[in-house]
């Protein structure tokens, strides 16, 4: 028999094995500063996001005992949102755009020319952690279509020339910011 | 005040009261609105969409069970668009749901097909979209095939409403979106505990009782008492052929009652404002809709082929059992019992009632022994557990147990756990509590050594040493006086030896009992405050504190604790004190106990005495001769004791199981085996029937009728679902045979029995639920779960809730002293720090119950935990370099069991834990017989043992 389809869809929800041991500690300290706030748990899960890059597997028992939650209700509240995972991420999401505006202007080209910059295909993440590779429906800046976003920066007009530029660059900088 | 709101439905103009929802008012009013995802047990959800009506003044289409009745509302349930939309919505389910309709074991009982049929739908007529994921399970008690899962979260809403497991809950989002249990894993790596709850809730075929055979519609459904704990959930056993193929919890529709308000009772929705009265009308049964694992699958115990068929008789002294007829067998009892009596008189005769048994057996067969033998060596196996709370609460407060129900447990403000682990136990009761404190917001005080699955629940957990309980709950006494929290006005009013029990609590200073316990003072102060605070505090304690030797001063302590804070009687809390067995509780009040006749009536009180023997029409001689015996008997373990004097001849056993289930098991064989004479009357060929010279086999449970009586003192029917294998008989039917043949005959019919305990026991009078049909009416219409006081039950407070004034108008501190407790005196209680020595806790593991003579011979029970285990700290197993897998020997000074090693987190170091319910490893082999001089029950709670690693 195969396997069962959502294995496939959903694989950025799975726990990530062999991860690296997170930082629980941090995660106590988060939830100690937001204590005493109303439903805490969504924005607790989204500075741990912001803080550890992506909300460690472990820390489902914690946020469920601090919360008095069922692990498996905070697990279903991080699954439901598209914006929390449970697997580490790269420090720079490239989101390409693959909206009804990009797709006919090129957007289709655009996000296989980041496939083979990153050597990634969609939902993966470089080996240093560095990128991590998705797409959207729509950015909402259909004027500069095609376009993509990397982290919080939007890169309209894209073409090929511009794709590889934008890569090497932004690797550059990534390597001299020394951020391990 | 309940404001009345009028709405037309279907053209007819029908009122309700405010805060009701339309599908309420519909059903109470006769019309009905089919529903996949609305729970009479969980609060409505609005998730299926199948319950639409039409609102004709707007025109909208709503959902009937969220939507609250407004006045002038104008409904139509049935209207061309409502049945148009319904349909479209079933459609749509049918096109994501797989063709397997004719092998799915769901069968008729598939609600989503029901409603199909209803709605006149054949083909989906909709392009198909399957749902190829499909999950097989390896567990031995359910199967999960999500691919008929239509999303109505009632398997979710049950587990964390209902049972409150939290095992599962949806998991991804859209097409994904499943229940599913944390990290997706399958359910029996998962918390899970296999109760059942979700698949009696289920309405597809997403979540089944795992059957390798289809077993097709079933011809009857027994509405009856569960016997595999003192809980007493009411169960629906669904029979075909003559076996019972399936035991779901009693899920009834409610029979409609004025002044119900809506939310009442279900699970999240506001407080009782007028009391227990009106608060849990919808469903009076104990269990509210859910069952525990032993409830489902127990019955393939009863089952199983090892039932006895035919009686049993040695023909020769030590020769091998051969089969007999009744005639023969009652023979030879009578001989051997009237053999014995001659030899040594009455005194050398004993008799075991049956706490497995029902009130009615055990009223029979008390007046047996007493009547018949003549003797009051008569005790029954809640020796073993329940006899500490028993004798404690009795003393003191005048009632032999529980002095409430569960309903009131769940609405206390504060729940104190001491010494029980109902989750395992019983889990109706743990139900309960986590319901008090996720949806009321009950404070949770846990006591116990171990860490028990309520941990997670508790607003503080107090980890005492094994066996400190008392010292433990007296310094909350006197903290709570020091620092003024007592109730004055109860204590005034409703106790008496206030000053002594004050003085008696001098030696119980924080410190002392830091010392003592092990417990932090803070902790303790805590406490003490928590509890002294609680509007209504309740108390749930169980074995935990009754098998050591100072169980009845514990227990003791517990009500002096209930009394100084006012948490007696219908304004406060209660105490809970749990039954290990079906029917304890009954088989004590029906007076089979060494010292009382029925209804706690003493032996040595001859006005008693002369009651009864009115009532059994025994011809009194001159000189008081051929009346009732004026002596107290034996209780069970001095009964073994005589008989390793020899000062006993013969034994009479009727569903209890000595050889296993007591203390000291060598010797206690040693000593039935030296017996003139010994019965035993059982199910199965049990360790002690092996031993005996004649074997009667009685019907199970489910074979017979009558009436159990629950741990909160409840009396339930108990109702005929199958026939008995072979020539089995109902143990009251065996008695009564037996009693003709020893020449003194003893005759009821069932309604006559019962009406002669309702006039004779004073606590099971029942004036006013004379319209409840007495059994023979199987199955019938009545209501079932009722107990028979019930209105006296739910509106009034049973006997044992104190209607405004105690049974003998005052309540009575007993102080209890230091010397009560083993913190003074370490005995056996603590590990002995050097040499290895750990320090054992025996207790009721989830998956069988009591010491296993029953549920261990379930295929699926047996399948999920095949061997006994015993649990270990990690680091213990590091320091004895055991692994976990590996078979150890258990060695205590008494004797030794083989069980395989388990890590385990609950633990402290230098204790480990074992269950006793396993037949092959009898935990209870490793006690010696030690007895708590107060209420003769032996310690069985914890030992010191050192373990000795035999392979992996």
């Amino acid at each position: 028999m195969s396997e069962p389809q959502f294995e496939q869809s959903n694989m950025q929800h799975r726990p990530a094995c062999g991860a690296s041991k997170p930082d629980l500690n941090r995660i106590r300290g988060i939830i100690a500063e937001h204590d005493g706030q109303k439903w805490p748990l969504i924005p607790v899960l989204q500075k741990i996001q912001d803080d550890i890059g992506f909300i460690p597997p472990e820390s489902i028992t914690i946020l469920a005992e601090a919360f008095h939650m069922f692990p498996a209700e905070v697990q279903g509240v991080i699954t439901f949102y598209e914006q929390l995972y449970m697997v580490p991420r790269g420090r720079k999401v490239v989101r390409v755009c693959r909206g009804t505006a990009c797709h006919v202007r090129g957007g289709k080209s655009i996000l296989k020319l980041v496939k083979q910059n990153l050597g990634l295909e969609e939902g993966q993440t470089t080996p240093d952690m560095e990128y991590t590779l998705e797409t959207v429906a729509c950015i909402g800046v259909c004027a500069l279509a095609p376009n993509l976003v990397i982290g919080k920066e939007t890169y309209g007009n894209m073409n090929p020339k511009k794709v590889s530029q934008l890569f090497v660059k932004q690797t550059g900088s990534g390597e001299s910011g020394g951020q391990s | 005040m309940v404001e009345t709101i009028t709405i037309t439905l279907n053209g007819r103009e029908v009122s309700g009261y405010s805060g009701m929802t339309v599908l309420e008012l519909a059903r109470e009013s006769g019309v009905d609105i089919p529903t996949l995802c609305h729970h009479q047990h969980l609060a409505p959800y609005g998730a299926c969409r199948i319950c639409l009506v039409e609102d004709e003044k707007s025109g909208a289409l709503l959902a009937s069970c969220v939507t609250p009745i407004g006045p002038g509302m104008v409904i139509n349930t049935a209207s061309p668009r409502v049945l148009e939309r319904r349909s479209m919505i079933v459609r749509l389910m049918l096109a994501s749901h797989p063709d397997s309709c004719v092998v799915c074991d769901k069968g008729n009982r598939c609600e989503l097909r029901q409603i199909a049929a209803d709605l006149g739908i054949g083909l989906a007529g909709l392009e198909r979209v399957y749902s190829p994921a499909i999950i097989q399970e390896v567990n031995p008690f359910m199967e999960r095939d999500l691919s008929k899962c239509i999303l109505c979260a009632k398997c979710i809403r049950a587990d964390h409403d209902m049972v409150v497991e939290g095992v599962i809950d949806y998991m991804d989002r859209g097409f994904g979106a499943r229940p599913s249990t944390l990290a997706d894993v399958a359910l029996e790596q998962s918390e899970c505990t296999f109760c059942g709850t979700c698949i009696s809730v289920c309405p597809t075929g997403a979540l089944m009782e795992k059957n390798r055979v289809y077993s097709g519609s079933t011809a009857k459904a027994v509405d009856t008492t569960c016997p595999f704990c003192g809980c007493g959930c009411t169960i629906t056993l669904e029979i075909k052929d003559n076996r019972i193929v399936r035991a779901v919890p009693f899920n009834g529709r409610v029979p409609s009652n004025n002044g119900r308000s809506p939310f009442i009772g279900v699970a999240g929705h506001g407080p009782p404002e007028a009391g227990v009265a009106s608060a849990h009308v919808p469903g009076r049964e104990v269990n509210k809709g859910t069952i525990c694992v032993r409830g489902s699958y127990g019955y393939e115990a009863v089952q199983s082929p090892g039932r006895l068929q035919r009686p049993l008789v040695r023909k020769d002294g030590d020769s091998a059992f051969e089969e007999a007829s009744w005639e023969e067998a009652l023979e030879a009892v009578a001989a051997g019992l009237n053999g014995a009596i001659g030899a040594g008189g009455p005194q050398s005769v004993a008799v075991l009632g049956s706490t497995k048994c029902t009130n009615e057996e055990n009223y029979i067969l008390q007046r047996f022994a007493r009547t018949v033998l003549g003797t009051n060596n008569i005790d029954n196996g809640s020796r073993l557990s329940s006899a500490g709370t028993r004798v404690g609460l009795g003393w003191t407060l005048g009632t032999p147990g529980s002095t409430g129900c569960l309903e009131e447990l769940e609405i206390s403000d504060v729940i104190m756990v001491i010494g029980a682990n109902p989750s395992e136990s019983a889990p109706a009761v743990a139900y309960a509590i986590k319901r008090a404190v996720k949806q009321r917001g009950a404070k949770l005080l846990l006591v116990d050594p171990r860490m028990t699955k309520l941990r997670p629940f508790a607003h503080l957990w107090l980890r005492p040493r094994a066996g400190t309980d008392l010292s433990l709950v007296s310094g909350m006494a006197r903290v709570i006086i020091a620092e003024g929290l007592q109730d004055d006005e109860f204590v005034t009013r409703r106790t008496d030896n206030y000053a002594d029990y004050k003085a008696s609590l001098a030696p119980f200073s924080p410190e002392d009992v830091e010392k003592a316990t092990g417990v932090a003072g803070a902790d303790l102060v805590e406490a003490a405050r928590t509890f002294a605070g609680a509007e209504r505090g309740s108390i749930v304690c169980g074995n935990g504190i009754t098998q050591y030797v100072n169980g009845t001063a514990t227990a003791m302590a517990l009500a002096n604790l209930a009394m100084l804070t006012g948490n007696i009687g219908p304004h406060g809390g209660d105490i809970v004190a749990l039954q290990r067995d079906n029917n304890g509780q009954g088989a004590a009040d029906m007076g089979a106990l060494p010292g009382f006749l029925p209804g706690f009536n003493s032996v040595q009180d001859p006005e008693a005495r002369s009651k009864f023997e009115a009532a059994w029409g025994m011809d009194i001689g001159e000189n008081g001769t051929g009346g009732l015996p004026d002596w107290v008997g034996d209780t069970a373990l001095e009964m073994i004791g005589k008989a390793q004097e020899g000062r006993l001849k013969a034994m009479y056993v009727v569903g209890e199981n000595p050889a296993l289930s007591f203390p000291g098991k060598e010797a206690v064989k040693a000593a039935l085996a030296s017996l003139d004479f010994l019965v035993v009357q059982d199910i199965f060929l049990t360790e002690t029937a092996k031993l005996a010279h004649v074997v009667l086999p009685a019907a199970g449970p489910f074979e017979k009728e009558g009436t159990f009586t629950n741990l909160e003192g409840r009396v339930q029917y108990v109702r005929k679902a199958v026939d008995a294998p072979g020539e089995s008989l109902p143990d009251s039917e065996i008695v009564m045979r037996l009693a003709a043949r020893m020449g003194s005959p003893i005759v009821y019919t069932p309604t006559q029995i019962m009406n002669e305990i309702e006039d004779l026991v004073p606590l099971y009078e029942d004036p006013c639920e004379t319209e409840i049909a007495r059994p023979g009416g199987v199955g019938g219409g009545q209501f079932p779960g009722t107990d028979r006081r019930g209105r006296r039950f739910a509106v009034e407070r049973s006997r044992r809730l104190h209607k405004g004034q105690f049974p003998s108008a005052f309540d009575r501190f007993h102080p209890v002293h230091a010397e009560d407790s083993p913190g003074s005196n370490p005995g056996p209680c603590q590990p002995d720090g050097g040499g290895g020595g750990l320090l054992l806790l025996a207790g009721t593991g989830l998956y069988r119950s009591g010491n296993g003579s029953t549920t261990s011979r379930s295929r699926r029970l047996k399948a999920i935990e095949p061997e006994s285990y015993i649990e270990l700290n990690e680091s213990d197993m590091v320091a004895l370099g055991i692994s976990s897998g590996d078979m150890v020997k258990v060695i205590s000074t008494n004797g030794e069991v083989a069980a395989r090693a388990r890590i385990a987190g609950t633990l402290e170091a230098g204790t480990v834990f074992m269950p006793i319910s396993f037949p092959e490893s009898p935990a209870n082999a490793l006690f010696g017989i030690e007895l708590d001089s107060r209420s003769k029950l032996p310690a069985l709670k914890a030992c010191s043992v050192r373990l000795e690693r035999i392979g992996s």
